[in-house]
């Protein structure tokens, strides 16, 4: 049995009401939804309340998960990212700017050096993110981390709408192309 | 229809990432509801890419503590779920759910607990309300639907092909004026009685009757409005096996003393035809 197959597992024993399918999920993937809100609020005090209220909404929402539209990674992926980005609107606009100015390069700040750790997958991504053109990743990352809408992409580099949406495809496939479907996991 | 266009390959992007404007998505999720197998495909493929956006995010271990936490947090959801809304303890007795430690001044404690107190007992006043509300509420929702469900029997009455319509000719003790029909229902013995200009004299009343074999039953009186017309809903008109006839009698006001027998004059008569 794969993984994605044990975490489906998981989520109907969350449906069932069954703590044990989450503690296992919880072990598969907390480290990598710590990463991600980490990158996008930038410090730890706030990464632990977004990431607890990543879980409990996962055990709450478990039976809105489709396994049709994709891997449950990637829900609680989802999950994640859309709480960390609703945390940073929430914050006050200093705390925005000081947040949007540390996202790109990513935060290098003490807090988010605490208990790094090397992964393969993360490096091969990183790289491939580099080596992409710089405004595709610039387009990329303020969508993907900071969850602008294109429009404000758009403003944002100062580039016509029509070119951000095309970035963003090509960046998107790129990255996919660059790193090859077994290394995904 | 909203043809396929290339334009929309690039919408599928924007789309995956959750950031498209509101015109963009509204325009893309019209054209996924009909079906685009080729954005479909191009969806599958991008969302791979946003996944690898959150697997390139720079890893980090998170505190080994915190698993604890998450865990307490969701059982203390479970027994929350379990407990029946009327027998929940106020706010202040539950399990606290717990969150990172943060440096806070003890005034700020003070504060914060009187807070919670207060609000428990805001809450537990709401629900409490809320709660009786909601009883209140369920039972009206079960009249309502009983109302509704009669409401479609005696529609159903209307339609039911085996009802017979009995059209009921007045007597020559009867107002040549008189007009009532019957609709009668003998698989759930239910008829709904149609009358017009059936203002009778002052002190009199119109009394309905079921005629069987056994003799006369009184269906009760129809009384009209202003302008004459009576509609009545009858629950029981009598068993199809010995029902006869529908008469209608004049009787003083109130109705005949016997429930048996017209005490007043026969003033229309309908037999029930086959």
């Amino acid at each position: 049995m794969t993984d994605p197959d044990r975490d489906r597992i998981c989520v109907d024993r969350m449906n069932a009401g069954d703590a044990r399918g989450l503690e296992e999920l919880y072990d598969r993937h907390n480290d990598l939804l710590y990463s991600l809100i980490l990158r996008i609020v930038g410090r730890v005090a706030e990464t632990e309340e977004v990431l607890q209220e990543t879980w409990l909404q996962a055990w709450s929402k478990a039976a809105t998960y489709d396994a049709s539209r994709g891997a449950v990674g990637a829900w609680l992926v989802t999950l994640a990212r859309s709480r960390a980005i609703d945390r940073v609107r929430s914050l006050g606009s200093r705390r925005r700017a000081a947040t949007a100015a540390a996202a790109n390069p990513p935060p290098r700040s003490e807090d988010a050096s605490v208990g790094a750790v090397q992964n393969q997958l993360q490096e091969r991504v990183a790289t491939a993110l580099a080596s992409l053109a710089p405004p595709q990743r610039e387009v990329l990352e303020l969508a993907y981390f900071q969850g602008l809408s294109q429009s404000e992409i758009a403003a944002r580099l100062a580039t016509p709408l029509g070119t951000v949406k095309s970035w963003t495809r090509q960046g998107l496939l790129r990255l996919r192309q660059l790193v090859p479907e077994e290394e995904w996991t | 229809m909203i043809p396929h266009r290339d334009e929309h390959l690039d919408l599928c992007a924007g789309f995956v990432l959750d950031v498209l404007d509101a015109s963009d998505r509204a325009a893309l999720e019209a054209h996924l509801a009909e079906g685009c197998p080729t954005c479909q495909a191009e969806i599958e493929r991008l969302s791979a890419g946003v996944w690898l956006m959150a697997a390139g995010a720079p890893r980090h271990r998170a505190p080994a503590a915190m698993k604890s936490r998450v865990m307490a947090a969701v059982q203390a959801t479970q027994a929350e779920a379990r407990t029946p809304l009327r027998s929940r303890p106020a706010a202040e007795e539950r399990a606290p759910i717990p969150r990172p430690k943060r440096r806070v001044n003890p005034l700020a404690w003070a504060l914060a607990a009187g807070l919670l107190v207060a609000s428990a007992i805001l809450v537990w006043r709401a629900v409490d309300d809320l709660s009786a509300r909601l009883t209140a509420t369920r039972s009206q929702v079960a009249l309502l639907r009983e109302q509704l469900e009669e409401e479609r029997r005696w529609i159903s009455l209307l339609e039911a092909p085996q009802a017979r319509v009995v059209q009921l000719a007045p007597t020559p003790d009867g107002s040549p004026t008189l007009v009532a029909r019957l609709i009668y229902d003998p698989a759930t013995r239910r008829a709904v009685a149609v009358c017009e200009h059936f203002s009778p004299p002052t002190g009199k009343d119109y009394q309905l009757w079921a005629i069987s074999a056994a003799g006369p039953t009184s269906l009760g009186l129809l009384r009209a409005d202003a302008s004459g017309r009576a509609i009545v809903r009858l629950r029981d008109a009598g068993d199809p096996k010995t029902l006869a006839a529908f008469a209608v009698s004049l009787e003083r006001e109130g109705g005949s003393p016997s429930s048996h027998a017209p005490a007043g004059p026969v003033v229309m008569v309908g037999k029930l035809g086959g």
